[in-house]
C-alpha cells in the first residue's frame, strides 16, 4: 500500500504554524517514514497534485482573493483537510482588520506608520489579489480538523501528523487543545 | 434539610441553597461564568444549566433552589450541546481573539474563565463567527483597562463594585448585544466616581479588566502567591501578594480572610506596585555635610557610638511588624532608657484611656457589616481606613442609617442621612445632645442626664452651643435609639479628650449599643500596628527637646512634613528607612531597611486580632530587615532584646479584647 500523501500551503498568517511544524524536530523523519510530504511553501514543490492527496494543511486564515483560491485549490484537491493555528480556524490576528475595515487598515499601515518617510502609498496594481473580510478557513471551505494555537504545539502537529499518516481522525482535545 | 438526586447521586442541602452549591458541596461540578462564590447570583450566562426530572426546558442552576426530591442531571449529551451553543454565543459577540490577550493560556496556564470553559466544552473552533462590532478601549484609569471588546456582560464587576465596596460606579448601558459595562453615566472610569478598590478587576473572568502594572507578566499558575495582610491601615486586610522571580506582580484581596473576605482598597491593592520612590540600597554616614556610602559595619557602629550614653528621643513607624516593635521598645525604653520612645501617631490607639475605663468597651470589625445603624463620629471611611467603610457603604441600600458628626465635608458624610456639623461647640456637645434626644425617644438605659423638664433644658442649652438644628438631633438620636444594633465608629483621637470619651461611652449606653454583651464602640486607631504599639508603652508623644540624638525606625512609612523638619533640628539623627527622602538626606546615619513585602511579622489590627504577614519578596542586596537592623545594634550597645512580646501586649488593658494566637 502505498504511504499516505500530505500536502501544505499557507494564506493570510505568519508562516509561524509551518515554524511550530518544523519544530518537532526528529519526528519529521518519523512522520516522513509514514507519510509522503508532496507540495508544501517550504519543499521545492508548490502546488498540491492535480491527482489529489490524502491530507491537506492549510495555515492562516482568508483575507484576499488569491488566498479564496489557495483555499478551493487545496479543498478540491486533498481528502481531509486540516486547519491548522489560529488564522486559519478563527481568523487570528489578521481577522482584527475586521473591527476596522480594510481601508483604515491600509491607511494605517501604508501613509500614517510610523516608519513612513511622509509621502505614503496605498498599493493599488491591477495584479494584486482582491482584498475582502477576513474569515476563517471553516467560512470559506468545508474543515475537517481543527487544530487550534498561535502556533499550535509542535507535540500537537506531531500528534495530528502522525494519526493521520496512519489513516485515522486525530482528536485534539485536553492537553492538546489551546487557543493561544 | 432537602434530599434531592443529582446525577444519581442522593444528596442532602440546606433550604434556600442552589442546586450549583449543593452540587459543589458534594464533589459535583457544573460549568460557570457569570456566578462568584462572593457574589449574589445573578443567573445571566446560562452555561450552568441542567436538567431537571419534570421541567420542561434546562434550568440556570445558580439560580434555582434546591427542593424536595428534585431529579437532577449535569452532564447529559444535550446539556454538553447547550454549553457549546452558549459559548459560541459569547464567542460571536464580541473580540475574543486569544492569542494576545492578557489572560489567554493553555488549560495549565489559562487565566480566562470563558476560554477555559471552552477548553472544557472540547471547542476547537467557533461555529459562528464575530460580529465585528468594535468598543472603545477604556484607558483613562490609573490602576486598570476596561476593555468592553472582551466582556461577556456577566455582570460580576458590576455587583462587585455594589456588593463589596457599595460604591455603584459601575453599570450596564444599552439592551441586548449592545450592552456594554460603563462607569456612572458613560463617564470615563478616570472621571468617574470610582474608588480604585479594585474588586471589579479580581472578579472579572475574562481579559475585559485588567491591571496595567500586572499586564502581560505572567499567569496565574506563573506567579508565587504568598498570604499575607495589608499594612496600610489598622483594618488588617488579608491579601494575596503575587510575586514572580522575586518581583510584586500584584495584590489580590484574599477571599478567605477573616477581615475583609477578598475586598482591598486601592492602598493595600495598587498603590504599592506603583510605588515611586527611590529605594536605599546602602547604608551611609554624613562625613563633612555629605552622605557617604559605608559598611553595615561602619554604619552600625557610627549609629551606636552616637546613641551610647547620651540623651536620646527614639520615634518608630506603627506600620512595622509587632516584633520590630519589640525590638524597638527594647532596646530603647528597657535598654538605653531614652526619655522619649514612642510610634508614629501612636498617642491615637486610645490606651490611655483604656487604663481608666470599665473594659473592654469596643467590638469586631463585623459589626459594622451587620449593623443596622451606624454612627460616624470624626471619621472619613472613605478617605481612610476604607474597608471599614464599604462594610457600611454596602448596606446602606438595605436600609442601614448612617450619621455622621464630622466638622468637614467629606464623601463619606455625603453617603449619610443625617449630617451633624458641630458648629462653635464642640462634639461632646454634640454627642451629649443625642444622648438627651435619645432619651426622649425612650431609649432604655443611661446614666447622667436628667428627665422630664430639666432634660428639656439640658438639650436646649447643647443645641444653642452646637448650632444644630433640633429636628435633625432628634431624627438622627430616634434612628439610633431605635435601632436594634446600632454601632459607633470614630477617630481613637477622640478619647484624648476625656469629656468626649465620656460622652461617646454615655451616648453608647444610652441607645443600646453597650446593652447585654454588645460592645458597639469601635474605633480606628491609625496605623497597621497602632494598637501593638500602644500595647507595648509606645504612644506618647515625640518630645525632641533636650535630646542629643534621635533614632528614627521608619521603615517604608513616610513622616509629616512637620515632623521632618522638627527631626531635621536635631543635632544628631539616625535613620532606619527603606526609601530615600528629604530625612534620609538630611540624615547623620542611613540604615536602608526592609518594605513590607520583604519581612514577616504579626499585626495586631483595630480589634484586636493578631494576624501574621509573610515575607513575599527577597530582601535586595545592600538593605536589611526592620528586626535585624535594631539587633545589630543592640549588639554594639549591649542591650538584649529577647522576651516575650505576645505576653507583653496583653498587660496593658486595652479598649478591645485581644485575641494574640
Amino acid at each position: 500500500m502505498p504511504k499516505p500523501t500530505i500536502s501544505s500551503d499557507w494564506m493570510a498568517g505568519c508562516a509561524g504554524c509551518h515554524m511550530s511544524l518544523l519544530d518537532m524536530d526528529e519526528r519529521l523523519l518519523e512522520i516522513a517514514g509514514l507519510a509522503d510530504f508532496r507540495a508544501t511553501p517550504i519543499t521545492d514543490l508548490k502546488e498540491p497534485d492535480k491527482t489529489g492527496v490524502d491530507v491537506g494543511i492549510l495555515e492562516g486564515g482568508i483575507n484576499n482573493s488569491s488566498n479564496e483560491e489557495v483555499a478551493h485549490r487545496m479543498r478540491s484537491r486533498c481528502t481531509v483537510l486540516v486547519a491548522l493555528g489560529d488564522c486559519a480556524v478563527f481568523g487570528g490576528v489578521p481577522a482584527l482588520r475586521n473591527f476596522c475595515g480594510a481601508d483604515e487598515a491600509l491607511r494605517r499601515a501604508y501613509i500614517e506608520a510610523e516608519s513612513n518617510d511622509g509621502e505614503g502609498k496605498i498599493p493599488s496594481d491591477p495584479e494584486l489579489a482582491t482584498m475582502s473580510t477576513v474569515r476563517a478557513l471553516h467560512e470559506v471551505v468545508p474543515v475537517d480538523v481543527f487544530v487550534p494555537g498561535c502556533p499550535p504545539d509542535p507535540d500537537v502537529i506531531a500528534y495530528v501528523l502522525t494519526e493521520l499518516a496512519q489513516g485515522r481522525m486525530p482528536e485534539v482535545k485536553d492537553e492538546r487543545l489551546h487557543w493561544n | 434539610m432537602i434530599s434531592l438526586t443529582i446525577n444519581g447521586q442522593s444528596i442532602q442541602a440546606e433550604p434556600g441553597v442552589s442546586v450549583l452549591q449543593a452540587a459543589r458541596q458534594n464533589g459535583i461540578q457544573i460549568p460557570t461564568l457569570c456566578d462568584h462564590p462572593n457574589l449574589t447570583p445573578y443567573g445571566g450566562c446560562r452555561l450552568c444549566v441542567v436538567e431537571v426530572k419534570g421541567l420542561r426546558v434546562p434550568m440556570a442552576s445558580c439560580t434555582l433552589p434546591v427542593s424536595q426530591g428534585m431529579v437532577v442531571e449535569t452532564e447529559t449529551p444535550g446539556l454538553r450541546q447547550s454549553r457549546q451553543v452558549i459559548l459560541s454565543l459569547l464567542f460571536s459577540e464580541r473580540n475574543h481573539f486569544c492569542p494576545f490577550c492578557q489572560v489567554s493560556g493553555t488549560a495549565v496556564t489559562s487565566d480566562c474563565e470563558l476560554q477555559q470553559a471552552a477548553y472544557h466544552q472540547d471547542m476547537t473552533h467557533w461555529p459562528m463567527q464575530p460580529q465585528w462590532n468594535n468598543y472603545a478601549v477604556d484607558t483613562t484609569h490609573p490602576y486598570f483597562i476596561l476593555d468592553n471588546n472582551r466582556c461577556i456582560l456577566c455582570r460580576r464587576c458590576v455587583r462587585a463594585c455594589a456588593e463589596m465596596s457599595g460604591n455603584f460606579t459601575l453599570g450596564v448601558e444599552e439592551r441586548g448585544a449592545a450592552s456594554v459595562v460603563v462607569a456612572d453615566a458613560n463617564l470615563p472610569l478616570g472621571q468617574s466616581s470610582c474608588i480604585s478598590c479594585g474588586s471589579c478587576v479580581q472578579v472579572c473572568p475574562t481579559g475585559a479588566l485588567i491591571e496595567r502594572s500586572s499586564a502581560y507578566q505572567g499567569s496565574q499558575s506563573q506567579l508565587t502567591v504568598t498570604q499575607s495582610v495589608c499594612a496600610g491601615c489598622s483594618v488588617g486586610c488579608g491579601i494575596n501578594v503575587m510575586t514572580r522571580d522575586g518581583h510584586l506582580v500584584r495584590i489580590e484581596g484574599d477571599w478567605n480572610a477573616p477581615v475583609n473576605h477578598g475586598v482591598l482598597c486601592k492602598q493595600g491593592r495598587f498603590k504599592p506596585a506603583h510605588e515611586q520612590r527611590q529605594r536605599l540600597t546602602t547604608p551611609m554616614i554624613k562625613v563633612d555635610g555629605e552622605l557617604r556610602p559605608v559598611s553595615w559595619d561602619e554604619a552600625l557602629d557610627a549609629a551606636a557610638a552616637r546613641l551610647k550614653g547620651v540623651e536620646c528621643a527614639a520615634l518608630i513607624s506603627p506600620r512595622l511588624p509587632v516584633e520590630t516593635l519589640y525590638a524597638f521598645k527594647r532596646l530603647f525604653k528597657d535598654g538605653l532608657h531614652s526619655h522619649n520612645v514612642v510610634s508614629l501617631g501612636g498617642e491615637d490607639a486610645g490606651a490611655e484611656y483604656a487604663a481608666h475605663a470599665s473594659l473592654p468597651l469596643e467590638g469586631r470589625l463585623d459589626m459594622l457589616s451587620h449593623a443596622d445603624c451606624v454612627l460616624a463620629v470624626g471619621t472619613d471611611l472613605t478617605n481612610t481606613h476604607e474597608v471599614a467603610g464599604f462594610m457600611v457603604k454596602r448596606n446602606l441600600q438595605r436600609g442601614v442609617k448612617l450619621i455622621v458628626i464630622a466638622p468637614q465635608e467629606s464623601d463619606f458624610a455625603n453617603l449619610a442621612h443625617y449630617v451633624l456639623r458641630p458648629g462653635a461647640g464642640s462634639v461632646a456637645d454634640v454627642l451629649d445632645a443625642l444622648s438627651c434626644a435619645a432619651r426622649g425617644e425612650g431609649s432604655a438605659g443611661g446614666e447622667g442626664f436628667a428627665e422630664g423638664e430639666e432634660a428639656a433644658e439640658t438639650l436646649t442649652a447643647l443645641l444653642r452651643s452646637t448650632g444644630l438644628e433640633a429636628d435633625l438631633v432628634q431624627a438622627a438620636a430616634q434612628a439610633l435609639a431605635q435601632a436594634a444594633a446600632p454601632v459607633i465608629v470614630y477617630e481613637s483621637d477622640l478619647y484624648a479628650s476625656p469629656d468626649v470619651a465620656a460622652s461617646l461611652v454615655r451616648l453608647a449606653e444610652q441607645v443600646g449599643a453597650l446593652d447585654a454583651g454588645r460592645k458597639g464602640l469601635l474605633s480606628l486607631k491609625g496605623s497597621a500596628n497602632s494598637l501593638a504599639a500602644a500595647q507595648l508603652g509606645l504612644d506618647g508623644s515625640l518630645v525632641t527637646n533636650g535630646s542629643k540624638a534621635v533614632y528614627l525606625a521608619l521603615g517604608d512609612d513616610e513622616l509629616p512634613e512637620y515632623l521632618v523638619r522638627r527631626l531635621q533640628a536635631a543635632p544628631c539623627l539616625v535613620v532606619q528607612a527603606a526609601y530615600a527622602s528629604s530625612l534620609t538626606a538630611s540624615a547623620d546615619v542611613v540604615l536602608p531597611s526592609a518594605i513590607w513585602a520583604e519581612q514577616s511579622g504579626a499585626y495586631l489590627n483595630l480589634e484586636g486580632r493578631l494576624q501574621q504577614a509573610n515575607a513575599a519578596l527577597p530582601v535586595p542586596a545592600g538593605v536589611s530587615e526592620n528586626t535585624a537592623v535594631l539587633q545589630s545594634l543592640a549588639q554594639r550597645l549591649q542591650v538584649a532584646l529577647d522576651g516575650d512580646w505576645r505576653a507583653e501586649l496583653a498587660v496593658r488593658p486595652s479598649l478591645v479584647t485581644l485575641t494574640l494566637n
